[in-house]
Order: C-alpha cells, then structure tokens, then sequence
C-alpha cells in the first residue's frame, strides 16, 4: 500500500518535471524562431553600445568587446544551440536505430560484430568522440554536427537493439515470422510500432548531451566559430574579459545551464515513467 | 575466477586494438590532403618538406597497408613524431600522464566524498523531501557545463576572493579544477548509490536485521552500505572515463598541465600524429583502469565468483 502511495507521488512529480521542462522547450523553441524580431538589437552589429558595459536598462545583459548588445546575442544562440541539437540527435537516431535493428533482426554474426564495435565506442564520453572527430573534419559548424551526430550513434544503436531484443523473443514477432514476412517487412509494420515511443523518449536524452557537447566544442575553438553567437563560443571570447566583464561568462552559461535542464528534466522524468524497469524501485 | 579475469583481460585487448584501427583510419576521413591542410598553417611549406612528411606518415601506400603499418607501430610502442617540432609523440603524452592521472583521482575523490553521502540521504528518506531534493540537485548537477562551472570558480575564487591561484600546476592549482569535476561528477554517484541502497535495502537480510533488534544505524551503515558500496565500485571505471572525457576541457580552462591540454593543442594546430597518439593513450588508460576495477570488483564481491 506504501508502496502504490510512494509511487503514485513519484509518478506525480516526473509528470510535473516534464511540464516544467516542456514549458521551458516550448519557450526556447519560440525565441529560436522569433530571435530576430525579439531581439533589441542586431547581435551582429558591433558598437550597439559602448564597449564592455554592464548590464543596464538600454543593453539587458550588457555589452561584449566589441559593443554587441549580449542579450540579443543569446537569443539569437538559443537558434544554434536548438538547431545542432535536432539535427545531430535526428541523424545520431537514425543511424543509430538502423543498427540496432540491423544487430538485432540479422544472423547471429553480424549481431556480434556490431555489438562488439558498439560496445566499444559506448566506453568513451561522447563529448570526447565528438572531439576527436572534430579534429580531423576541422572546425566549423556542420563538421561539429556531424562529429556531435557520430558520437550519439553508439548510444541510440545500444537502445535500439535493447528494445528490440526485447520484442524479439515476443509471441507476436514468432507469428509474423511464420507467415513469411521477411526482415524489413517485419520490423517496419510489427516491431516499430511497438519501440516507437520508447525511442522518441531516448531522443529527448540525447538532446541535452548534443547541446552540451556543442557548446564545448565551440569553447574550445573547434565548434561554431566567433563572430557567431553560439553560447559557448561567447563563453570562449568572455574568458579574456573574466575580470572586467563577468557578465559575458554568466549569461551565456545560465541560457545553456537552462536549456540543458529543460531536456534533462523531460528526459530523465519520462524515462521513469514509461519505463518500469529503471530507477524506481 | 581465472576464466572471468582473463576473459576481462582479451576484452580489453579487443577495445584496445579496435581503438588503433579507428585512430589509424580517421586520418583518412580528412577532407582533402592531410598533409596540405597540415602545412596550411605552417610558415614555410616547401614542396619537399610536403613529400617529406608525406613519407614519414606513409601516405603513398594503400589505405589497408597504411592501418596495418600503423597498428604495427603503435603495438611496438612508436606512436610517430609531431609534425610541428618533429618530436616523439609517446614521450610528450607520457610527461603529462602523471598530470592528467592526478587531477583524474582528485576529481573522483571530491565525486565520491559528495555523492556516496547525498545518495545515501536520499535512499535513507525515500520518496520524502530530502529524496526530492537531492534528485532534482543531481539534475542541476547533470546539467552544468563542466567548462562554465570552472570559469565560474575561477571567477569567484580566484578573481573575486583571490583565495586561489588561477592556473598552473602545483598542489594550491588542483583544488579548483578537481572541485570543478567532482562537482560535476557527484550527481552520477549520488544516482548510483541510492539505486544500489535502496535495493539492497530491499533484501531479506535487513529484515533480518531489523528483526534481530539492530539499531537502525547499525542496520544501516553495516549491513546496507557495506554492499552497495560494492556495487558503486562499478560505476567508479565508467565515472572514471567520464572523468578523463570532461577533464580534456577542464584542463583548458585550468591551463592544467594534461593530456587533454596538449590534445586540443594539437587539435588545434591539426597535428595528427599527436592527434592520434592522444586517442590511443587515453584509450589505453581507460581501458586499463575499467579492466583493474572490474577484475577488483570480482575479488571484492563474493557472489560474482560463484557464476
């Protein structure tokens, strides 16, 4: 009995966490689309105010080293930070679905083999194959989406083949088989209607590490490079003004801080919820 | 027993091995020519120069014989030299090891000094406010960006307060960046923790113990702690990996003295070698240390040997 108390109080909060989070996503998504028309100035435009200026009425978070107007700066970055995040989480996805499903409806030995190479790029920190990647694709904005895209693979393959292996041995995928259907036919009408929903919740989780890794790469140099106002390229350019200016190193990090969570939030709440098998006990 | 260790021991060969493949291939994934986008940066790239570097990498062969030879190479301990300065790339890598191990080990510390307790508070009390609490601060914690945290701190502490030195290498330098990951790294073992606690909690032997008329400390801190740290042993070589994985931007931020420093030095500058040769060794150090903790583990916890 404590325990169904326990639980549906548990239930209650991971549902109030993913309001909270969606709320923010939702509020991030429309400044994205409307940061030119809500942004007070042009975050480009160099001398919109004086230079290195705190945060005052006429320039909300102050202004950066050149007199760009750092509040319109990070609205206009919410368009990066959000854009490289869906577009490596979508491609990571489906890459990392196909092999998965590859792994876990082909012969015995194909399963094996990519098992083994996933298992061996899940032992490093995604942030760090997106790196290294980077590094031999060079800098710039697509190449870390990219870079970022590769190192959600191993992840998402590996939840994939969980998920169908789980399904696998289920009655209804025996019978379909009997009926000759081959493979392809197989998982496309049977298998991922039934994942469907497990996988979209992995795909909030991947989110917030693709933002993550984004704003590293960019700190580092090797991401978006300056005058574009990813945060985290910001973050790199403020670092020379920590003593002067501390504004530059702390708004950008809230807006990051902020979006990270929201993802957060929504990812691990409905992890909870739709999936029995973890964290709760 | 001996079957479990060396199974661990050829599984860590594998990753090892798969690890130079991947690094020996990615040189080819350059767009363009490795050695002109190498040299683009260079003062003075003459055309023998370029053929020079050109042979050295033996970028003329085949790309399977190319892998091969480099394979080969990396097993005889020769991981190249850098393009820039033409210096050995094992021996570089090798001066800053002890640097990188050492800040790796004191941000673990900090992880495990704050988390194993805040985990352990949350399982004591779950589902009531302090559960709460200290799962929605694991959040927050996931979600701070190591390089911000550290900018952060170094802005109060050593800019503000000016308690601590900003960068360097000496022993005052480590406590900012070690509380830095740690920091970042704790909601993870406060996470691990409290899943382990509160299913051992689970078990019939608290009953037991309970039931015998132990103080509830004692059943607590005896008989439940005891083996969930156990199973927390495991998660330390993956918090480990991940630990190194952040520190490479840490240790920018920190101009701490690592690999991770000269790694996007190097990324930077588009040396490939030394490129490579970070990917190796830093592949090498996980492996090894996750091997180490997984064949500790085993000795440590009964019930693994008996399967």
């Amino acid at each position: 009995m404590t325990d169904i108390v326990q639980r549906s109080r548990q239930d209650r909060s991971a549902s109030l966490a993913i309001l909270v989070g969606a709320t923010i996503v939702a509020a991030l998504v429309a400044i994205a689309t409307f940061a030119p028309f809500l942004a007070p100035y042009d975050a480009m435009k160099m001398a919109a105010g004086p230079r290195l200026s705190a945060p005052s009425a006429t320039h909300l978070f102050g202004t950066d080293e050149f007199g760009r107007d750092l509040f319109s700066r990070i609205l206009l970055g919410a368009r990066l930070s959000l854009g490289i995040g869906i577009a490596a989480v979508m491609s990571g996805l489906l890459v990392g679905a196909l092999l998965g499903l590859i792994a876990a409806f082909s012969s015995r030995y194909v399963e094996i083999a990519v098992l083994r190479l996933i298992d061996v790029l899940y032992s490093f920190p995604d942030t760090l194959i997106a790196l290294t990647l980077v590094a031999f694709l060079g800098p710039g904005m697509e190449n870390a989406t990219l870079a970022i895209a590769a190192s959600l693979v191993p992840f998402y393959a590996r939840v994939t083949y969980a998920l169908s292996a789980g399904e696998r041995a289920k009655p209804y995928v025996e019978a379909a088989r009997l009926t000759g259907i081959g493979s392809t036919r197989l998982v496309r009408v049977h298998v991922m209607p039934n994942i469907g929903h497990s996988m979209i919740v992995m795909a909030t989780i991947g989110f917030s590490s693709a933002i993550l890794s984004a704003a590293g790469l960019s700190f580092l140099g090797l991401g978006v490079q300056p005058p574009s106002p990813e945060w985290g390229a910001i973050l790199a350019s403020g670092r020379n003004y920590i003593t002067k200016a501390p504004w530059i190193l702390i708004f950008p990090g809230l807006a990051l801080c902020v979006t990270v969570l929201s993802f957060n939030l929504i990812g691990d709440s409905s992890r909870e919820l739709f999936d029995p098998r973890r964290g709760r006990r | 027993m001996l079957y479990l260790v060396s199974r661990k021991v050829l599984l860590a060969l594998f990753t090892v091995l798969v690890v130079i493949i991947l690094s020996g291939f990615l040189i080819h994934v350059v767009p363009g020519d490795p050695v002109t986008t190498m040299m683009a940066r260079s003062v003075t790239a003459s055309p023998e120069a370029i053929a020079e570097i050109r042979q050295r990498l033996g970028l003329d062969l085949p790309v399977w014989r190319q892998v091969g030879l480099y394979v080969w190479r990396v097993f005889q301990g020769d991981l190249g030299t850098t393009v820039r300065g033409n210096e050995p790339v094992l021996t570089l890598l090798m001066q800053r090891l002890p640097n990188t191990f050492m800040l790796a080990v004191a941000g673990l510390v900090v992880a495990l000094l704050i988390g194993i307790p805040l985990g352990f508070l949350a399982a004591v009390n779950r589902g009531r406010l302090a559960d709460t609490a200290v799962m929605v601060v694991a959040v927050f914690g996931v979600s701070v960006p190591t390089f911000w945290l550290g900018l952060i701190m170094i802005q109060v502490f050593a800019v503000k307060l000016g308690l601590l030195p900003v960068a360097g290498s000496g022993w005052r330098n480590i406590i900012l960046p070690a509380l830095t990951l740690g920091l970042t790294h704790c909601a993870l073992v406060a996470r691990m923790t409290r899943s382990a606690l509160v299913e051992v909690l689970g078990e019939d032997y608290i009953r037991t113990a309970r039931a015998r008329g132990l103080r509830e400390h004692q059943v607590l801190l005896v008989h439940a702690l005891r083996p969930a740290l156990i199973s927390i042993v495991t998660v330390v070589g993956l918090l480990f990996a991940y630990l190194l994985g952040g520190q490479v931007i840490v240790e920018n931020v920190f101009s701490w003295n690592g690999i991770g420093r000269l790694a996007v030095q190097a990324m930077l500058e588009r040396d490939y070698p030394m490129i490579q040769g970070f990917i190796v060794v830093f592949a090498t150090s996980v492996v090894v240390v996750s091997t180490l903790i997984d064949v500790l583990y085993s000795f440590l916890d009964p019930r693994t040997r008996m399967q």
